[in-house]
């Protein structure tokens, strides 16, 4: 490559040079920033009579909660991007799975059920922990077959049989509970999931900035090799990663079962397309060890407000799905041709 | 050359290539005669594999005309620049590994009979080019199953397939064995007696006094002097690189050599070296001597951490180290400089900050929390210490010429006051300025009482700084040799195992 | 990157035959396996069956294993299949198959055109632009058919349909023949034109193929163009041989292609594999699936092994390289030492004869 050969001429033009907090910081204000226009956007149409109940606490309150599911499975997801290892493709089916081993348990109790649940969740987390991180095999990939071993299971244990909650138990509280992992409402307000995302979200922020875990994890989606040659237990690192993805996921199965308080393998599917797009949109890129966890909420807001507005407007759910490939890709290329050309070598 | 006097193969007028917030090659004059072999040098840095690339086609902007064989040509993409006789022998090998080497040596052009590929024609070929370079191995075998030197003379038997009239050559020497480099050498001066006009980049300056007619120097983008080599001494050509005058290089500082504190006995890794014995000393820099491929990496490697042994034990100040992981072996303050910088050394996409404390992560710790800031005073002292150049720590390094990225990388390990620093070819490819510098440095190291062991193919390196010189040879270490003995030649002959018993 | 001495002894030599002829030997296990245990399993019908059910599949995989030679990954091909499945049956009855399905395979050459683009001249990963177009396509299928199985049930489409299901000669139909001709068509054009070997030049070493002055852009874009002609040929014949395009039609294939491309050797990393190969993998997997049904398991235990079969295949590949990166660099000669049980005793030769042997 060309930098070998680059030598700095006197003044070096800032742009080209820092990589500061400063260009973060405008990263995720910028994400915010695309949130605070959809809002404004909204509101506009709203003036002009196109949609109706767009500026309304009911609708809001609507977009925060579906925002928050998405929320917590892609800021799993995003460590996984983070450590240069694309995806995990596996998250619909952990959702699915620790959602139906949940509700087939609950007669042993809410917290002993909603444990095995999750511990369900990370063990799949292990496996590709394990692969992807030790053997290295192609995260894409592994985590595909990984979904459909986990679908073979679902099916072969379960057939095609959907779980209900109240068939699985008598106990009136535990159901209860369960319903109440989506519905518990802090002040009549803030929903238990919120309150999740922004706990998961600020722990995912100071552990990816804040601790040590986070100072490798950059240097090893930076650079794996060297990541090595510094001392760094990148199997570990990059391990640990999946593991916080398929955490993230269970805890986004509970959610979504407890939403439609139904165990089934269906329960997840296309979160995996959708958590990516939120972490590449919130500015996590592919090349690794670039982007917040912060960004990645925002881009999760971006995602649910653009679902809503058009909603509103009366787009079909279908066209809203062309409507959503389309603008994704038109991010990742401006994102990527802007790092292109103030000199980053990576897309 | 004919008796009119010399033919001019290729002419470079003012020509001038630019890259975001630098200026690589800034109007320079460039000739070269058919049948001379015509060295270009400089530090790194200095332009000249920008100005070789702009030959090869390899830009489309850049400035300024380029004449061959006195015609106007505009070389702009890889192709033009093949039609018009320009070949070029890249320094970072340009093979396809999963590709069969026929394949790889005919790229882009293979034989067709109808519209299928000829393939005994290609096997023909890859055969006969394979033997002007003295290789005899299946076209069908895919490069990544040969080996590094073999895939280097690959290389060179595929840029002859394409009859240059001008070839360049950028290191070819790089990964070659003594034997193989006397082979070369001997292709060069058939090709030069066939009239080829050959540019030759080299850092290595006794090649170039034994095979070039010509020298360009090149510094700052600018092109210095082209002269008859006949017409310079060593010195003159080091001092137009510099640009000043360059005295004594290695002055060698007294220092007092202690107890052992590094002491490896009967090491083995079954397969890359066999019951090395070492005892490197308190204040000592201890010198690791032997071709590429003598298993030098491989055994810093393991004296790392890096990689397990197979047999053997390593003792730090007389304790044994017990532990495995490169992280426990830093912890003891046993830190590995890698030969390769780019991969293995940096982050070339990180800050300049975030890659000198790369290797004290887990030390920048307050509670529970990572603070870069308690590293802060250490990269600033660091940068001044080895004047890394720009000083800003926020730089992302990939925008830092090769010989700071390569003083970073050693600042990176110098963050952690290593007790024992292994370093693995410290100044391959670096500039003379950086060289003096990480040179300075390390002595300094060594002088404040800690180890230093330092492996390199350098021989003016290691005869100017090493307090001893352990020669390796095939995995096993066979001679050892103290600064008194050690010379060049010296050195040299040991590593080929021709010195006598 | 430094790179290994050969290995030279007989039992590497059989595992090296072993690992490249793997698909083969899996192939001829499965198949001999099958027709011995499995019920009703060695008979034309079956046999037949079995072919009709690759048609789709192989096809796809054809394109499917051009772009991962050239080192990148088409997500989108499963809704392609789809996608070219409504079109052309959609649009039958206004213009007839005679222009509905060039239409069709047309659309999925534009959609490979548009990844193309996007991948080599936008320089977007490949993993994301596809992932954009299998959404957007999952959005163009539903809009066009409001939700519903498209149908067909005139006279002429089930001519078509008959036409396509019947046998020319013992186990070839129509689509058969169209596939087999198609996969041949496709090995040779890779394995022995000047353009077909460039597609592995440019996945094995972009920067390789563009010095050799290869346009390098133009090839990554043929790729995704023929990943998406051939996915949309593969979708909008299996559906006309059903007269019916369903919203999921396409849905199984990604992993089952994927599946068979890597279990038959194509590499992740570019450069490496065959259509062939590819096609001999679909076969087997199909032949897989057909048993483990005639065995009287059911559909889960289908999928379930479809994903144990390309995890253990990618776990494999995975520990052969990272078996071989520990491997790299080994000296031929210290290992003949080493079988040879010398090690020691050659140490002490060589240090006599040194003089000062290693000893500091």
């Amino acid at each position: 490559m060309a930098t070998a050969e680059m030598k700095p001429i006197d003044v070096p033009d800032a742009r080209y040079l820092r990589s500061s907090r400063f260009s973060r910081i405008v990263n995720v204000a910028g994400i915010y920033g695309i949130a605070v226009l959809f809002i404004i956007a909204g509101a506009v149409l709203q003036g002009l009579g196109v949609i109706n109940n767009f500026m309304t606490t009911r609708n809001f309150l609507n977009i925060i909660d579906a925002v928050a599911l998405l929320g917590i499975v892609a800021a799993g997801m995003a460590f996984v991007t983070y450590s240069g290892h694309y995806a995990d493709l596996s998250v619909p089916t952990t959702m699915a799975l620790t959602g139906i081993v949940t509700v087939e348990l609950l007669h042993y109790g809410f917290v002993p059920a909603v444990l095995a649940g999750l511990a369900v969740g990370l063990l799949i987390g292990a496996v590709n922990a394990v692969v992807v991180g030790r053997f290295r095999a192609n995260p894409i990939i592994w985590t595909l077959a990984m979904s459909y071993v986990t679908m073979g299971v679902i099916r072969l244990v379960w057939v095609n049989r959907q779980i209900y909650p109240d068939v699985q138990t008598d106990n009136l509280r535990t159901i209860a509970l369960f319903d109440g992992i989506f519905r518990l409402r802090l002040f009549n307000v803030v929903s238990l999931p919120v309150l999740l995302m922004i706990l998961i979200m600020l722990a995912g922020h100071f552990l990816m900035t804040r601790t040590v875990y986070g100072a490798q994890l950059k240097l090893t989606g930076s650079a794996r090799r060297t990541a090595t040659f510094s001392g760094v237990n990148a199997e570990r690192v990059v391990g640990i990663a999946f593991l916080l993805a398929a955490f993230t996921a269970a805890v986004g199965g509970l959610i979504i079962t407890s939403l439609s308080r139904v165990g089934a393998w269906y329960n997840g599917t296309g979160y995996e397309f959708r958590a990516v797009t939120a972490v590449v949109i919130g500015g996590v890129t592919l090349a690794g060890g670039r982007g917040t966890i912060i960004g990645v909420i925002g881009g999760a807001f971006v995602i649910g407000l653009m679902n809503n507005i058009m909603t509103l407007i009366g787009i079909g759910t279908f066209s809203q799905d062309m409507i959503r490939g389309a603008i994704f890709i038109l991010v990742v290329g401006i994102n990527a041709k802007s790092l292109r050309s103030l000199g980053r070598d990576d897309a | 050359m004919s008796e009119d006097g010399p033919v001019v193969a290729l002419e470079m007028k003012q020509v001038g290539k630019r890259f975001p917030g630098t200026i690589a090659v800034d109007s320079v004059d460039f000739e070269v005669y058919a049948g001379e072999v015509h060295a270009l040098v400089g530090e790194n840095g200095a332009g000249k594999s920008t100005l070789m690339k702009m030959l090869a086609g390899s830009f489309n902007d850049y400035t300024g005309e380029i004449l061959i064989n006195g015609e106007k040509v505009d070389l702009h993409t890889p192709s033009m620049a093949m039609k018009h006789g320009v070949g070029m022998i890249y320094q970072e090998l340009s093979l396809a590994d999963p590709i069969s080497i026929g394949e790889n040596i005919v790229a882009g052009h293979l034989p067709r009979r109808g519209v299928f590929v000829d393939r005994a024609a290609l096997a023909a070929e890859a055969k006969r080019l394979m033997s002007i370079v003295g290789l005899d191995l299946d076209p069908d075998l895919p490069i990544e199953e040969i080996s590094q030197h073999e895939a280097q003379l690959v290389e060179i038997a595929k840029v002859l397939g394409t009859n240059p009239s001008i070839l360049v050559m950028d290191e070819p020497t790089s990964a070659l064995s003594r034997d193989e480099v006397e082979r070369l050498f001997a292709i060069i001066g058939n090709l030069r007696k066939r009239g080829l006009a050959i540019v030759y980049i080299s850092h290595h300056l006794p090649e170039v006094f034994r095979i070039a007619d010509r020298v360009t120097v090149m510094r700052d983008g600018k092109k210095v002097a082209s002269r008859d080599i006949a017409s310079l001494t060593r010195e003159e050509i080091v001092q137009m690189m510099v640009g000043r005058s360059v005295k004594e290089f290695y002055s060698r500082a007294e220092r007092t050599i202690g107890e052992v504190r590094y002491r490896v006995k009967d090491l083995s890794r079954w397969g890359f070296f066999h019951h090395v014995d070492l005892e490197a000393r308190v204040g000592e820099i201890l010198g690791i001597c032997g071709l590429s491929g003598a298993g030098r990496s491989e055994l810093a490697r393991v004296l790392v951490g890096l990689d397990p042994a197979d047999e053997g034990t390593m003792e730090l100040d007389g304790t044994v180290l017990s532990g495995s992981g490169m992280a426990y072996y830093l912890a003891k303050g046993i830190a590995y400089l890698t030969e390769d910088r780019k991969s293995e050394g940096l982050a070339l996409r990180l800050s300049m900050e975030d890659n000198i404390l790369s290797s004290i992560v887990p030390r920048l710790r307050r509670g529970l929390r990572y603070d870069k800031r308690l590293g802060r005073t250490t990269v600033r002292d660091l940068v001044r210490a080895l004047s890394i150049y720009p000083t800003d720590p926020a730089v992302t390094l990939a925008n830092l010429s090769g010989g700071n990225q390569q003083k970073v990388l050693l600042a990176k390990w110098l963050a952690g006051g290593p007790r024992v620093l292994i370093l693995d070819e410290p100044t391959r490819g670096v500039d003379i300025g950086a060289k003096v510098i990480i040179h300075e440095a390390v002595e300094k190291l060594a002088g404040a009482g800690n180890t230093v062991i330092l492996i390199s193919s350098d021989l003016p390196e290691l005869v100017g700084l090493a307090d001893r010189v352990l020669i390796m040879r095939q995995g096993r270490f066979v001679r050892e040799m103290s600064y008194e003995q050690c010379t060049e030649e010296s050195l040299l002959l040991a590593a080929n195992g021709e010195e006598s018993a | 990157m430094r790179r290994s001495e050969r290995d030279t002894t007989s039992s590497g030599r059989t595992l090296a035959w072993v690992e490249r002829y793997r698909i083969f030997l899996l192939f001829a296990v499965i198949f001999v396996f099958m027709s011995v245990f499995a019920p009703r399993f060695f008979n034309v019908f079956n046999l037949t069956s079995i072919l009709r059910m690759v048609a789709m599949n192989a096809t796809v995989a054809i394109g499917f294993t051009i772009v991962l030679i050239c080192a990148q990954l088409d997500l989108s091909i499963g809704t392609v299949i789809t996608f070219a499945g409504v079109v052309g049956l959609s649009l039958k009855e206004p213009l007839g198959y005679a222009l509905s399905v060039p239409i069709a395979i047309a659309a999925g050459a534009m959609v490979g055109l548009f990844n193309g683009v996007l991948v080599a001249k936008a320089k977007i990963s490949s993993f994301i632009v596809t992932l954009g177009t299998l959404t957007i396509l999952q959005g163009a299928i539903y809009t066009i058919t409001g939700g519903n199985t498209i149908s067909l049930s005139t006279p002429d489409a089930f001519a078509v349909s008959d036409f396509l299901a019947g046998p020319l000669i013992p186990l070839i139909t129509p689509r058969i023949l169209l596939m087999l001709g198609l996969v041949a068509a496709f090995e040779l054009f890779l394995r022995r034109t000047r353009t077909g070997r460039n597609f592995y030049l440019v996945g094995g070493n972009r920067n390789t193929a563009w010095l050799a002055g290869i346009n390098t852009d133009r090839y990554l874009i043929a790729a995704f163009v023929l990943s998406g002609t051939l996915a949309a040929i593969g979708g909008v014949f299996f559906a006309m041989e059903s007269s019916a395009a369903t919203l999921r039609m396409g849905d199984q294939s990604l992993m089952y292609v994927i599946s068979a491309t890597i279990i038959g050797g194509t590499a992740m990393t570019g450069g490496k594999g065959g259509v062939f190969r590819s096609f001999v993998a679909v076969l087997a997997l199909e032949m897989l699936y057909t048993g483990v049904i005639l065995f009287g398991l059911g559909n889960e235990v289908k999928i379930f092994i479809a994903g144990l079969i390309l995890a253990a295949v990618v776990l494999y590949e995975a520990y052969a390289y990272y078996r071989h990166q520990r491997e790299i660099g080994k000296r031929p000669e210290l290992i003949r030492e080493l079988a040879a049980g010398t090690t020691r005793a050659h140490a002490a030769v060589d240090a006599a004869s040194d003089g000062a042997g290693g000893k500091a």
